[in-house]
């Protein structure tokens, strides 16, 4: 009896561990006239995209595969500049308050979707009339999208969501080509906000046939069709057999066959499965794997700075940084920034002088910002009332990233006296009791909506921005919110910048916050990906329509 | 019969009624808003005010708890707040992968487990008996995840021969490092269970006679003593699966697998209410049937034990 139990553990054991030994085979088929033609980009990333809807979306998981899929009127090139997309081209009125755009012709939305099924509106051309649909189911009450109110200047927006007109007055069709906007006040970075992945055109048809459901079933003009998503999983796109795009020789775009994006929620995982070449890209270099993946893929790896910032929010309303100034800046004098970023981030980052980062309009070379001095720290810390030192408490959110940094800042601080506690807490927790003005000293970062300098210093600090709407720390100037009101309506781009620099020296003198660095931005890339430029916006908003496979 | 499973059907409704009840007490208690976190990092207050009232968040707490009664009779969990999926949907999708997962790792722990706990017991104080159990305390020792890592390192990594995540093109080789890592803890389990279960039993008077009889070693294990040292098994078996039915959060993660654990873990992440509930309700029902099972099961090994007549 013993020795039939033993073979039969034994046959257990040898079938489930070595039957069927073989790696997932690999073929990306090259053909077509050009040989860029062909193969499945495959892109391991770390959550599943909560929308596919892009009236719905609001993170970047989903943004990266809405790039994808839809279009907007205008978009960033890789510089963050604005460039014609869905809009040839656009002419703004004297007094900034209208905006007519010339649409480009020929854009057609997808024929099918989803192995082939044809789509409700059947592959039609795009209209001036698609887009008035469009903006009015976006700023439609009953849509609750959660980014309309970017939207908030458009004549008539008020009226709309307050159920008082049963339509977006300043949005209309002048003809097929031509898109008219009208604003109730000039807003100087409307364009910006245009190029946001909320603001896409969609097919009528679809989205009437589809209801809440359009979030499994989207349907675009994008150079990527959808195919399919399994939850938490994988979401499949297909090549756009009609993008209205060429390349400079001519050629259809978009080169691929397809993308897919396969949830790996595990960066060490993300990392193994790349080395072992089962993806083209990774969502995120984990930074202990930063040099070994610097000289394996010294050509294919892209990193540069990205349009946001690091920072811990001191409450201004709450103590001990309420009414000292003092205390503030002596934790902004305390930190050696640069020490940080190469010790936690392998000097992936660069160091935070104001709010602004680098690359971003109205960014100033000139800013008298906080230098590493603890000795100047030590002495306005006494100044401060607190010449034997103080305790705090951070909250941050709980991730390994935010944990590292805290912990190194724990101890640059502690040099000077400031014995500075942590607690970690889930994002949802986090952001409820930071935004109720609940936590005096907490982590946050914000990278961009839209590249201007109106999205980090109006949002983050303004005054009428307490609370959920971004001004976490309720630091309020009157010099300021003047400054950044008036800033929103000035056409002029010199007299803003400089209102926008004079803004953000106030703030860095007042330190609400402290500032810690400026983010960069990075994607990992298989040597043979070729024509991959990275998008200083961030590498989510990385377009795919003219990345190829060289192999 | 009929009558005493009726009878627990019936009792098991207060029980799923108290659990949903403070699981929705529970996330009403916990910090964090499930609009405001829909709404990324900045949101608009009158747009969130909007989605509250159209998702009957500002109704009361009582109001919304028969409501989800009322709902989940016409077998209607809600939508998902996070990507207005219905609920009864998001679960099922995911109840297959989350089902041969855990059904397969408890297939081989049944075996390995019985198998071992039997070599162990009847060659107690034996090199055998002190391998296996030296093996088993490993096997329940040792953290799921770090099992799972060392697995892949081997044969993912190392070796080369095995996927190391997701389902690929949804074949079983995908699921072999899964299952081998979800099936080690109740594999040792079940056999530190067999073997003090089964030691019991061999002391015992009727097991000397039959012995005494003659009776070959293979009769005298496998029917007289294994059938009576079962009891405690099936049970531990019955909870281990209801439990991995409820979703293997670690596993499900280390091996980037879209099951019901990782729905549950995504959910609570994101306050997705609706997901949570269902959930819970999904959880509860595993567990009262299954353990309606074992209990169903008991006259197969114990024939003085009967339900009703």
């Amino acid at each position: 009896m013993k020795r039939s139990f033993a073979i039969a553990l034994a046959l257990v054991m040898v079938v489930a561990v070595f039957a069927g030994c073989s790696k997932p085979a690999v073929d990306t088929p090259a053909e077509g006239k050009s040989d860029k033609y062909g193969g499945i980009f495959r892109m391991a990333v770390m959550a599943d995209p909560p929308d596919l809807d892009p009236v719905h979306a609001t993170d970047t998981s989903s943004s990266r595969v809405l790039y994808q899929l839809f279009e907007m009127l205008v978009d960033l090139d890789s510089e963050g500049e604005i460039v014609p997309n869905l809009a040839e081209s656009w002419t703004i009125s004297p007094d900034g308050l209208t905006y007519t755009f010339k649409l480009r012709q020929g854009v057609k939305f997808h024929a099918t979707t989803e192995n082939g099924t044809p789509t409700a509106n059947g592959g039609r051309a795009v209209t001036a009339e698609d887009w008035v649909w469009t903006f009015n189911y976006i700023t439609n009450p009953k849509t609750n999208s959660e980014r309309a109110y970017f939207l908030d200047m458009i004549k008539g927006y008020q009226d709309y969501q307050e159920g008082k007109t049963d339509h977006l007055a300043g949005v209309r069709a002048i003809d097929d080509n031509t898109l008219e906007i009208t604003l109730e006040y000039a807003f100087s970075p409307f364009i910006a906000v245009l190029a946001y992945n909320t603001f896409v055109v969609l097919p009528k048809e679809d989205v009437e046939k589809w209801g809440a459901e359009f979030n499994f079933h989207p349907v675009g003009t994008g150079p990527f069709k959808f195919e399919e998503w399994v939850q938490d999983d994988r979401v499949v796109l297909s090549k756009n057999e009609n993008y209205w795009r060429t390349d400079a020789d001519g050629n259809q775009l978009p080169y691929l066959d397809g993308i897919e994006f396969k949830v790996i929620n595990d960066l060490t995982m993300e990392w193994t499965e790349f080395t072992l070449g089962n993806f083209e890209s990774i969502e995120e270099l984990d930074d202990p794997y930063y040099h070994e993946a610097l000289s394996k893929y010294p050509d294919s790896f892209f990193e540069r700075p990205q349009m946001g910032t690091y920072y811990y929010g001191m409450n201004v309303t709450l103590e001990p940084f309420k009414d000292n100034k003092k205390l503030r800046q002596a934790l902004n004098y305390a930190i050696d920034r640069q020490g940080l970023i190469d010790l936690v981030r392998n000097g992936r980052a660069t160091p935070a002088k104001g709010v602004l980062p680098p690359g971003m309009f109205g960014y100033n070379e000139n800013l008298v910002g906080y230098e590493y001095n603890p000795e100047k720290a030590k002495q306005l810390l006494a100044e401060a009332g607190y010449p034997n030192g103080v305790k705090l408490t951070l909250q941050y959110n709980s991730s390994d990233a935010h944990k590292r940094i805290a912990e190194a800042l724990q101890q640059q601080l502690k040099q000077i006296g400031i014995d500075m506690e942590l607690k970690n807490v889930d994002w949802g927790a986090h952001l409820d009791s930071v935004e109720r003005s609940e936590v005096p000293f907490f982590r946050m970062g914000w990278v961009v909506d839209y590249p201007d300098p109106d999205n980090f210093l109006y949002v983050l600090l303004h005054t009428d921005n307490f609370g959920p709407n971004g001004n976490y720390t309720r630091f309020s100037n009157p010099e300021f919110d003047r400054l950044t009101k008036e800033a929103r309506v000035e056409s002029d781009p010199e007299k803003r910048r400089k209102m926008y620099q004079e803004a953000e020296q106030i703030v860095v003198e007042e330190a609400p916050w402290l500032f810690i660095y400026h983010y960069t931005t990075h994607q990992l890339l298989q040597p043979y990906v070729k024509g991959y430029e990275l998008p200083s916006f961030g590498a989510y908003s990385a377009k795919y329509y003219d990345v190829w496979l060289d192999n | 019969m009929s009558t005493y499973i009726i009878k627990r059907l019936l009792a098991a409704l207060p029980v799923i009624a108290g659990v949903i009840a403070v699981v929705f007490i529970l996330t009403t208690i916990v910090p964090g808003d499930p609009v405001r976190l829909m709404m990324g990092q900045r949101g608009d207050p009158a747009t969130i005010e909007r989605i509250k009232e159209d998702l009957g968040l500002n109704k009361p707490l009582w109001w919304q708890f028969l409501d989800f009664f009322r709902r989940a009779l016409t077998l209607d969990l809600g939508k998902s707040y996070r990507n207005n999926m219905p609920v009864t949907r998001a679960i099922g999708q995911r109840i297959p992968l989350t089902a041969k997962i855990a059904l397969s790792a408890m297939a081989i722990a049944v075996i390995m487990g019985v198998t071992l706990g039997i070599i162990s017991a009847v060659r107690q104080y034996s090199i055998l008996d002190y391998g296996s159990m030296f093996v088993a305390l490993l096997g329940i020792s040792a953290p799921t995840f770090w099992v799972g890592l060392l697995l892949v390192v081997l044969f993912c990594v190392k070796l080369g021969w095995i996927p190391g995540t997701g389902t690929g093109d949804g074949s079983w080789i995908y699921l072999v490092l899964p299952v081998i890592t979800l099936g080690i803890r109740p594999a040792a389990l079940i056999a530190r269970l067999t073997r003090s279960s089964m030691l019991e039993i061999i002391r015992q008077d009727y097991i000397r006679t039959a012995w005494a009889k003659g009776l070959s070693e293979r009769v005298v294990v496998m029917k007289h003593a294994l059938k009576n040292a079962m009891i405690p098994v099936v049970t531990i078996i019955g909870i281990q699966t209801a439990t991995m039915l409820s979703g293997a959060i670690v596993t499900e993660r280390v091996f980037s697998l879209p099951g019901i654990g990782r729905l549950s873990v995504e959910a609570l992440i994101n306050r997705d209410f609706p997901v949570i509930r269902g959930e819970v309700l999904f959880l509860a029902l595993i567990f009262v049937f299954t353990n309606l099972l074992v209990d169903l099961s008991y006259p197969l090994f114990d024939p003085r034990i009967k339900y009703d007549r």
